[in-house]
């Protein structure tokens, strides 16, 4: 097989790569250094690899490196980084959304790929565009609040928060705030059961009261104007009036 | 029936006020791992690395009758070709003595290279070491191996038969128990009714998203390193065995692990590249393909479970007779431990007087069997939690109604006479669950709705004849800051941010300022496996412990300073305090730097042993494990009557975890662990033709998408009576086991007719469907 | 596992990818690659060279011309769920793209490629046998059209010879938005490949309905008796039932992995009848 050189650029970085004709977008990538994009099954069928192709998302194992010769790829780490994280990036880090974080590189690009289209997606098209990302960690509700944490995060302006319709159309409750860490409600009374009003955001650095709209709804719970962020789905008991 | 339940009301619980413990904080891996930095072990790679692939059996038994590898070995850019030969008939050891000091099982062995005969399709016979995975694989196509075909057995029952090929010697059977409590034949006397059911579950696939991986590699003092994906640190003794090297000779240094439950707990890579990277003197890489990983490595165990109980009319169990048969697969792995698992939690979290359990394993010429989470437990629920809605059904009672009656309660003997000592939610936990589900979805003509739950047990800790232990360090910094180094495995859960969090509380810093440094046998304190659902009950005691020194040590000198007595002294947020004050106060770093100062000692190395105990009597009587995990999860279903499509509408799991260090793991847990237990109900079926694969890869074995199921509602109880820190149970392994059993009973209850095998596949539904009417229009 | 060996050329024009074709014994064209990767992948065709069509951007055209919807071989499921004009005029295809595997592959796979790959179980199929679709093939000898239904010959096996090019799907357009109705059986929700899927259409004029099966014969199939039996004219739920049982009659599935074969020549009955209903309340949009 001959090989021959083509340019990739990946994350705004040009690189001429030589390689065979049976080489795949994926293989040339991790060789190249992006190991965040990951190899799960080398068939379409689980979504690790995926990364933006000319802005549209792809499983990186069913594209040949010569087919992307002089494309632009952004994978995961071309988002953010530690220093200075995607705002989806964060929102997977700070909702529960990452476990063991195998499928998470590919998570976020489809996400990416959903929000750049649709910036305020139902809880059935967040599904329905992930539906090709395999998650066996979470169960994928934290990863579905990880988007809707995205999607309102991304939609802030900063002035008014967005509001959004839920499945059963009601508006998510605009007055709901980020809480301050350290404000530990009473625990006690009957039983031991999780006071909804008692979180603290998810990192520790200080509180953005900003006014954030909580459009996160798991499907079927009750809108709680405590609501908080990150989100995941629990239900208090309503026999003790916790909720 | 199983609508409009209320919640049973709780018990008074006081829980100490906590600052971060129990709060969803970020964990410390999550960011890394958002934003792509976070290396796995496929994603090193250092120079004059080698590639290594391994040939494996495309038959299922078979004599090996020649083995040609030099046309392999004379393919320029292969480094070295290795056969059993090479390896000296190298054993792998597949019990677990090396975590816990005990000899091994005999017979428990397997070769690391299959020599003279193979035993199931995907079994290693060679190993090439080459510059490229191309032409490692290239390669192995020039291996030139011949077979002669043996007889195979495929059916642990047919495995018993005089005849059969033997796998497991003298008899094919790898292991049997039998419990004996009370006395059966009185207590069915006295039933007014007995329900006899059989069960079946098929083999599992783990399906973690990263294929097994490694990188070994020699370093300046000789000592092989492996970077390796795994549950276990210590298999660093198994390598040293099998290559013929001390055990300080041998490095693991695991990765932050891609999925593992289970699949990961036994060896895969790591001898593999230990004897290429000693015999190349070369780094060498291995990376599973999916397809590889799927037929390489272990499944969960197919059971075949028959259950006899006796009832009186109100619901109470006088008697159960259990039979549990297990398919070892080819080699025995961890089956004995299975076995075990199922044997004792047979009978369920019920109170019976006369109990008999029999349960046997016998191997079969497919991929070995070995843990899986829940291991043996979960499928001993699938069978439990169906009989007992059998049992309601026979006697027209309300299945919540059937268990109430006989649920353990504090203090009550398990089938093995282990009183539980902690709080046994269960009824508690049922109601919640099904209270969650809401109202009933309206049936239509052609879907039937159901509604089914299960309640469960599951230990945590391990089997206490283990005689488990574990270690953590832990160290504050003279800037305050503090470091965890612990040799735990962090497979997705939150293990290691579990720890952080904990020395966070106790020592009053910040969870974001907490490093750990985990998982290397040579460099962080040994914490055992990230199995069993040990790791925050262990290693989070140990880290108690550890961090809880220190605390003592700094508040008193904190104490001297502010002229106070050491318990006025809080440490939180960075700050020792007196009391809540913000007045009377040092910082931690200028304490920490007083502290080093004077020599008082900021680290502290400390170990955890969990109970140690002998083993059970020859009635299968005696303490089993720590501890006990309750819960239950309820769905509803609506079933295509043409089709048999099954469609999951609600799910509701709630389960006391004792106390939820991070909540939003706990919760993660629980959403993931119950998601597989779902696709093991509905879709999941690793299965065989005549030893052959039908089921390679993601396209033909199914696992959930994030269209298929919707969220399960999460309900997190705490009793705060668990043995780990802070009154914490586990939850890794419980989460999945009451899932599979409630979806069951669902579909039971829709049609009015039970699928007694999983999966629940629309063809098996259509067919109980069509033996219903043909029931119902010949009666 | 790396892909085997294989010459990789990437024309810029349709005349240089037939030339290519032509000179290149061994040479497969490639479309989207989520099929013929897979299968190079694990061996189970082997090719000289790829010829890859991504060039072409003509190929990837969506247009109406003379009476009929032309989809270019190379537009991807992804551009057909995005085509204002696949919605309108063949929603029944438009609902069988949205079963199609999964959304990133969606946006690689191409509907020429889903039909010249000619899997029992290609998703396209059976809606574009039920809009009585044309494949145009073109050689550098000419152009063909063939009719859908004599272009599946065998599982994965069509009547394209070596030299030529799937290089549109021509549908035929009617007045007004066709009644239709689509179904699919898989054994989850997305990338399932098909057990048994569906497809039923008819003019607003309300003439001759065109029903097609999927995954339930060597090769996609129009269910002709059934659409005999119904003819045109209104029908009574007795015609209806009538046709889906000879519908399930015609199919001739197999089991595999997937499903026995006497379960999908059950589920090919009740999947027509479901298709029926729907044409016969007007065809409101479903998915699977």
């Amino acid at each position: 097989m001959e090989r021959k050189p083509i340019r990739l650029t990946v994350n705004e970085r040009t690189h001429d790569v030589v390689c065979e004709p049976n080489a795949t977008l994926l293989d040339v990538l991790r060789d190249l250094g992006y190991t965040d994009v990951k190899s799960g099954c080398e068939q379409g069928d689980c979504g690790a690899c995926a990364v933006m192709l000319d802005g549209k998302a792809v499983n990186s194992c069913l594209v040949l490196a010569w087919q992307a010769d002089g494309c632009g790829i952004v994978t995961n780490r071309g988002l953010g980084s530690m220093d200075a994280p995607h705002v989806i990036q964060e929102a997977f880090a700070d909702s529960g959304g990452v476990q063991c974080g195998f499928c998470t590189s590919g998570m976020v690009i489809a996400t990416k790929a959903l929000l750049d289209r649709n910036p305020d997606p139902t809880e059935d098209e967040i599904r329905e565009a992930l539906s090709g990302n395999l998650c066996r960690c979470t169960g994928y509700g934290q990863i579905i609040g990880a988007v809707r944490l995205a999607a309102a995060r991304l939609n802030d302006s900063g002035s008014s928060p967005a509001s959004s319709q839920s499945e059963d159309g009601r508006e998510a409750d605009s007055a709901s705030r980020l809480r301050v860490s350290g404000d530990a409600s009473p625990h006690g009374g009957e039983g031991r059961e999780p006071d909804p009003t008692d979180h603290v955001p998810a990192s520790d650095r200080a509180a953005k009261d900003d006014g954030e709209a909580s459009s996160l709804r798991e499907e079927g719970r009750e809108h709680n104007p405590a609501d908080h962020v990150p989100v995941f789905d629990e239900q208090a008991d309503g026999g003790d009036g916790a909720c | 029936m199983l609508e409009n339940v209320q919640p049973k009301p709780l018990p008074d619980v006081e829980l100490p006020e906590l600052h971060q413990v129990g709060k969803p904080l970020r964990r410390v891996d999550a960011l890394g791992k958002a934003v792509g930095a976070t290396e796995y072990a496929a994603d090193f790679a250092l120079t004059d690395m080698l590639h290594a692939k391994v040939l494996r059996s495309p038959v299922p038994s078979a004599r090996i009758v020649r083995l040609d590898v030099s046309k392999a070995r004379a393919l320029p850019g292969v480094a070295c070709v290795m056969t059993g030969d090479d390896t000296q008939g190298a054993k792998l050891n597949t019990d677990m003595p090396g975590q816990t000091g005990r000899a091994a099982r005999t017979g428990s062995d397997a070769p690391v290279l299959a020599t003279d005969s193979v035993r199931y399709v995907g079994e290693p016979i060679a190993l090439v070491a080459a510059e490229t995975v191309a032409i490692a694989e290239r390669a192995l196509e020039l291996i030139e191996i011949e077979f002669e075909e043996r007889p195979a057995v495929f059916d642990p029952q047919e495995a018993m038969k005089p005849g059969a090929p033997v796998l497991f010697e003298p008899d094919n059977v790898v292991a049997r128990y039998k419990i004996r409590k009370g006395d059966l034949d009185a207590g069915m006397a006295e039933a007014d009714v007995v329900v006899e059911n059989t069960f079946s579950v098929p083999f599992i696939e783990h399906a973690y998203l990263e294929p097994d991986a490694g990188v070994a590699w020699v370093d300046g003092q000789g000592v092989i390193n492996i970077r390796v994906c795994t549950q276990v640190v210590e298999h660093f003794r198994t390598v040293a065995r099998a290559l013929g090297v001390p055990q300080n000779r041998i490095r693991v240094r695991g990765t932050m692990v891609g999925g593992g439950f289970g699949s990961k707990e036994d060896v895969t890579v790591e001898i593999f590249l230990a004897f290429l990277a000693r015999e190349t003197g070369r780094p060498v890489k291995l990376v599973y393909t999916r397809e590889e990983a799927f037929a390489a490595t272990s499944k969960r165990h197919p059971f075949t479970i028959t259950h006899r109980t006796g009832v009186k009319k109100d619901g109470r169990i006088t008697a159960t007779q259990i039979s549990l048969v297990a398919n070892s697969g080819a080699y025995p792995y961890l089956t004995p431990y299975v076995l075990l698992y199922a044997t004792a939690t047979a009978t369920g979290p019920y109170k019976i007087d006369n109990v008999l359990v029999d349960s046997v394993a016998a191997p079969t010429n497919q991929t070995f069997t070995s843990a899986f989470r829940g291991f043996g437990a979960a499928q001993a629920a699938v069978a439990y939690e169906q009989q007992m809605d059998e049992i309601a059904k026979a006697l027209g009672l309300d299945p919540l109604e059937v268990r109430r009656v006989n649920y353990l309660k504090t203090g009550d003997p398990t089938a093995t006479g282990q009183a539980v000592k902690s709080a046994a939610w269960l009824e508690e936990t049922a109601t919640r669950a099904l209270h969650a589900l809401g109202e009933r979805t309206e049936e239509t003509p052609t879907r039937k709705i159901g509604r089914g739950f299960a309640s469960y047990f599951q230990s945590y800790g391990r089997i206490m004849w283990f005689h488990d232990t574990s270690r953590a360090w832990v160290g504050v910094e003279q800037d305050g800051t503090a470091v965890i180094r612990c040799g735990v495995p962090d497979i997705g859960a939150g293990q290691s941010n579990s720890l952080c969090q904990i020395a966070a509380e106790i020592l009053g810093i910040p969870l974001h300022q907490v490093t750990v440094y985990a998982t290397d046998s040579a460099v962080t304190p040994l914490a055992g496996t990230s199995t069993a659902t040990r790791q925050l009950y262990m290693s989070g005691n140990a880290v108690c412990t550890a961090a809880t020194s220190i605390a003592a040590r700094m508040k008193k000198r904190a104490a001297e300073k502010l002229g106070v007595s050491e318990d006025e002294i809080v440490l939180a947020d960075g700050w020792a305090r007196v009391g809540e004050s913000p007045q009377a106060a040092i910082e931690m770093a200028e304490l920490a730097k007083l502290c080093a100062g004077e020599g008082i000692a900021l680290s502290e190395l400390a170990q955890f042993n969990a109970p140690f105990v002998d083993g059970l009597d020859e009635n299968g009587q005696g303490d089993i494990w720590p501890d006990f995990t309750f819960g239950a999860h309820a769905v509803e279903v609506g079933v295509d009557t043409e089709t048999g499509q099954i469609e999951l509408l609600k799910s509701a799991a709630c389960h006391d975890v004792g106390r939820a260090i991070n909540r939003s793991a706990v919760h993660g847990q629980i959403a993931g662990g119950s998601h597989q237990g779902l696709g093991y109900a509905l879709m999941e079926d690793f299965s065989f033709r005549d030893g052959f694969i039908q089921t390679p890869s993601f396209a033909e074995y199914l696992i959930p998408t994030t269209v298929d199921l919707p969220a399960t509602k999460v309900i997190i109880l705490e009793s705060g009576t668990g043995i780990g820190p802070f009154g914490a149970k586990g939850i890794g392994e419980p989460s999945l086991t009451p899932a599979a059993p409630a979806v069951a009973n669902a579909v039971a209850d829709a049609l009015g007719v039970r699928v007694h095998d999983l999966p629940l596949t629309p063809e098996r539904v259509l067919a109980a469907l069509d033996r219903a009417r043909e029931g119902s229009s010949s009666a | 596992m790396t892909l085997p060996a294989f010459e990789l050329f990437r024309p810029a024009t349709l005349d240089e990818a037939l030339q290519i074709l032509a000179e290149t014994p061994g040479a497969a064209p490639l479309g989207g690659g989520t099929c013929l990767l897979v299968d190079l992948r694990h061996r189970k065709r082997s090719v000289d060279a790829l010829v890859d069509l991504g060039r072409i951007e003509p190929l990837r055209a969506i247009r109406i011309d003379d009476g009929a919807l032309v989809l270019g071989a190379m537009a991807t499921i992804a551009d057909l769920l995005d085509s204002p004009q696949v919605m309108e005029s063949a929603p029944v295809l438009h609902a069988a793209c949205k079963t199609f595997a999964a959304p990133l592959v969606r946006n690689r796979a191409t509907l020429g490629g889903n039909i010249a790959h000619a899997s029992p179980a290609a998703d396209a199929a059976p809606p574009l046998l039920a809009l009585d679709a044309e494949v145009e093939l073109q050689s550098p000898t000419g152009t063909r059209r063939l009719p859908m239904a004599d272009f599946f010959l065998a599982p994965c096996q069509t009547a394209r010879t070596d030299g030529e090019l799937v290089t549109a799907i021509r549908i035929p357009i009617s007045n007004g938005t066709p009644s239709w109705g689509y179904e699919k059986i898989g054994l989850r929700k997305a990338d399932a490949i098909s057990v048994v899927s569906a497809a039923a259409v008819r003019g607003q004029d309300g003439g001759t309905v065109r029903i097609a099966l999927g995954a339930v014969a060597p090769v996609p199939i129009r269910a002709r008796a059934a659409e005999e039996r119904l003819g045109s004219g209104a029908w009574s739920a007795a015609d209806i039932a009538e046709a889906a049982r000879l519908a399930g009659e015609e199919a001739r599935p197999i089991d595999d992995v997937r499903g026995s074969a006497a379960y999908r020549k059950r589920q090919a009955e009740i999947l027509v009848r479901r298709c029926l209903k729907r044409v016969a309340e007007g065809g409101e949009a479903r998915g699977a």
